[in-house]
């Protein structure tokens, strides 16, 4: 196996690179909802949640702070300054948003700075428009950090294995050509042909020891390519997976009463439920993709509430499990999106519930 | 067998010595049936693309048989044809583009339709986008129909474009889009304008579709015209109802129904990102739990438009309102109130 793996790799690596791999495997700093655990290279992080639950927002807002430079021309930006690799299964991502985000984001940073150095230097405050509209950005950085941004569109299970089978060429291929590797991997979203794969079946050979294109066999696959690349491509994995929603407590409630329960358990049964709102979700990935994950963090949209029009989000950390909810809306300001952290959030044990406010 | 012995024909390093190694490890490279998507492969054709041959080893781990095939007296060959079959496989996906690269081909080839209706497109910042699977969702007589119309006659009138209108349930009207397409021309004389209405109306093709499976014939024969044509003057899709063609076959708790039916969104989702279309599908709405009303295509449908636009309308009234639902870059919660003339 070892020396299969040389035989592909070719060589081993240097110690230049192998300082920067292991430098790289620092915890990152991630944006709400993602900052409340530390994440390193080689975690598998999945954002599960109902559909329209901002989950493509959050890795949006990832590959934003990837893909930009910590500083540039004395301004300071806070990025990673690293590759990106988008997997577009749901083949919806729309660059427009990228780019609008990341531009408000470039000219967000420079707008701070042009105040700080207005002070500075003394400059007539008062012909500074301040609610000019446009304020330039920087069309070089702006590029720079595009071209570190890599997106693949899958239209089924089998562009999907293919793309990962040589993925390991094209990350060596674009480390070379631009001197730094990818931190990131992003599938958006991993359940896509879930159904088409459920239906799907091989046509039989009649020969017993072939391997049958299947759910099972296809996700056993991603997860086998996607850990050899993280051998020896070092990479934080961000995946989103789309899940209903299950109301745990709604459907004990159902199966208590049936069950004719004393009158005393079903009052806490209804406590709990009116005051936590805890829901799991319908788990439906095969077991060999489940314990791949490390991390999972579950998203929903709130029921009611609203922050000036904006939908609020809930996001609640299940792998670890955190028991504290976090509030987040997607603004989008001028076709601006961001994400960001709204509300207090309060800290409860764990076999209780959260209430926010 | 077969399939991979007619590779040998294009690539000689995947000879019968490497087909038997591959077979001794369970590697037949068979097609296998992936519904309608791929039935255009095998239909009519004896030989086999090598695109569609390498399915096998795609579920079969390379290192272990780079492995395997250092044991054999015919190592170096074997593994020639080992990294033949990945420079296959690299053939097989779609390919990798930076951001730059995304935004030019955004920029040049996916432009915004104007509906023709002031206040939708100022919604939606200017209209439909190609590219894009725009759906609307809305109980019956919430404007549904009328949208898809106005876009018809707009996109054929202000865009001189194409536009493929698959009706399902009769409810394509030439005299709504001749209405529509009248509606903004100015008091010329009436023999030229008749002459314009015509050409016009000949830019709209409308096509009756009653089942799912006529509508897959229909999308893959669009599929091949648009590969061939050059001109590419189709720029709008409409599919209206898509429920009602998908509801039927969606019966029961088994999953091909919902297989076929992410199938045709993908299937629409290419079209539009490969040839710079705007599709636009309804979705109605149906009683469900406690009498309330949800849209026919549920939960698993979600996933799958770009654009989801929900439609109302008073009671009685000519006021509806559309408000995002979804959108790759606008907030949802936005609306705006039209009036169907």
């Amino acid at each position: 196996m070892a020396a299969a793996l040389g035989g592909w790799i070719q060589g081993d690596e240097s110690a230049k690179e192998m300082l920067g791999r292991v430098l790289t495997e620092r915890p990152f700093l991630l944006l709400p909802p993602l900052h409340r655990v530390p994440l390193r290279v080689g975690n598998v992080v999945e954002i599960v949640g109902p559909a329209h639950s901002a989950k493509t927002d959050i890795l949006m807002q990832a590959a934003i702070s990837c893909i930009l430079p910590k500083h540039w021309n004395g301004v300071h930006y806070g990025g990673l300054e690293h590759l990106v690799m988008f997997f577009d299964l749901d083949c919806r991502f729309d660059i427009l948003r990228l780019s609008q985000s990341l531009k408000h984001q470039i000219m967000e940073a420079n707008g701070s700075r042009t105040n700080v150095s207005q002070e500075q230097h003394g400059v007539d405050v008062s012909n500074y428009n301040s609610k000019e509209p446009h304020i330039k950005y920087d069309k070089e950085l702006f590029a720079a950090c595009m071209r570190r941004f890599f997106h693949v569109r899958c239209y089924d299970s089998l562009e999907f294995l293919a793309t990962l089978k040589t993925l390991h060429y094209q990350l060596q291929k674009e480390r070379e050509r631009q001197g730094v590797g990818v931190h990131f991997l992003m599938i958006d979203s991993i359940g896509a042909f879930h159904w088409i794969d459920r239906a799907s079946t091989s046509l039989p050979l009649g020969v017993d020891n072939r391997k049958i294109l299947s759910l099972q066999s296809v996700s056993e696959t991603v997860v086998q390519e996607i850990r050899k690349l993280l051998m020896v491509h070092p990479m934080l994995v961000l995946v989103t997976k789309a899940a209903n929603l299950v109301d745990k407590y709604s459907t004990n409630e159902a199966k208590m009463t049936s069950r004719k329960w004393s009158s005393q358990n079903a009052l806490d049964l209804k406590t709990i439920r009116s005051g936590s709102q805890k829901l799991s979700y319908h788990e439906y990935m095969p077991s060999v993709w489940q314990s791949f994950v490390t991390h999972r963090i579950l998203v929903r949209a709130s029921d009611d509430s609203q922050h000036q029009n904006h939908p609020i989000y809930l996001s609640e950390w299940l792998l670890p499990s955190l028991s504290l909810l976090d509030k987040f809306i997607v603004r989008d300001v001028r076709t601006q999106i961001w994400c960001s952290i709204h509300g207090k959030n309060i800290v409860s044990n764990k076999s209780s519930f959260g209430i926010f406010y | 067998m077969a399939p991979l012995r007619s590779l040998e024909r294009d690539y000689p390093i995947i000879d019968s010595n490497f087909q038997q190694f591959c077979a001794s490890h369970g590697i037949f490279s068979a097609a296998h049936d992936k519904g309608n998507e791929n039935c255009e492969l095998w239909a009519g054709t004896q030989i086999l693309s090598p695109q569609s041959i390498v399915e096998d080893l795609l579920i079969h781990d390379l290192y272990v048989l780079v492995a395997l095939a250092e044991q054999h007296s015919t190592s170096e060959r074997l593994k020639q044809g080992i990294t033949q079959a990945l420079s296959i496989i690299d053939g097989q996906h779609q390919p990798w583009l930076n951001g730059m690269e995304l935004l030019e081909d955004a920029q040049q080839n996916k432009h915004v339709l104007s509906t023709g209706c002031e206040s939708i497109d100022t919604l939606l910042q200017g209209g439909l986008h190609e590219g894009h699977l725009t759906e609307l969702v809305g109980p019956s007589s919430s404007g549904k129909t009328q949208i898809c119309l106005q876009a018809a006659s707009n996109v054929a009138k202000k865009y001189m474009g194409g536009v493929a209108f698959f009706d399902t349930g009769n409810s394509f009207s030439p005299k709504r889009i001749a209405h529509f397409i009248s509606q903004s021309s100015g008091p010329a004389d009436k023999e030229a304008n008749h002459k314009i209405l015509q050409k016009l109306m000949s830019n709209i093709s409308c096509h009756s579709v009653f089942d799912f499976f006529t509508l897959l014939d229909v999308l893959h024969q669009l599929k091949s015209n648009l590969r061939f044509q050059t001109g590419g003057q189709l720029r709008l899709l409409i599919i209206d109802s898509i429920s009602s063609l998908i509801t039927p076959i969606l019966g029961g708790r088994g999953s091909h129904g919902r297989a076929l039916m992410i199938s045709a969104g993908f299937l629409l989702k290419k079209l539009a990102h490969e040839h710079n279309l705007c599709v636009l599908v309804t979705n109605h709405m149906v009683g469900g739990e406690g009498g309330i009303t949800k849209p026919a295509l549920g939960e698993s449908w979600k996933s799958i438009p770009h654009v989801r636009l929900r439609l109302s309308r008073d009671h009685g009234g000519n006021i509806c309102e559309m408000s995002i639902i979804r959108h790759p870059y606008m907030a949802s919660g936005k609306a705006a109130r039209f009036m169907i003339s």
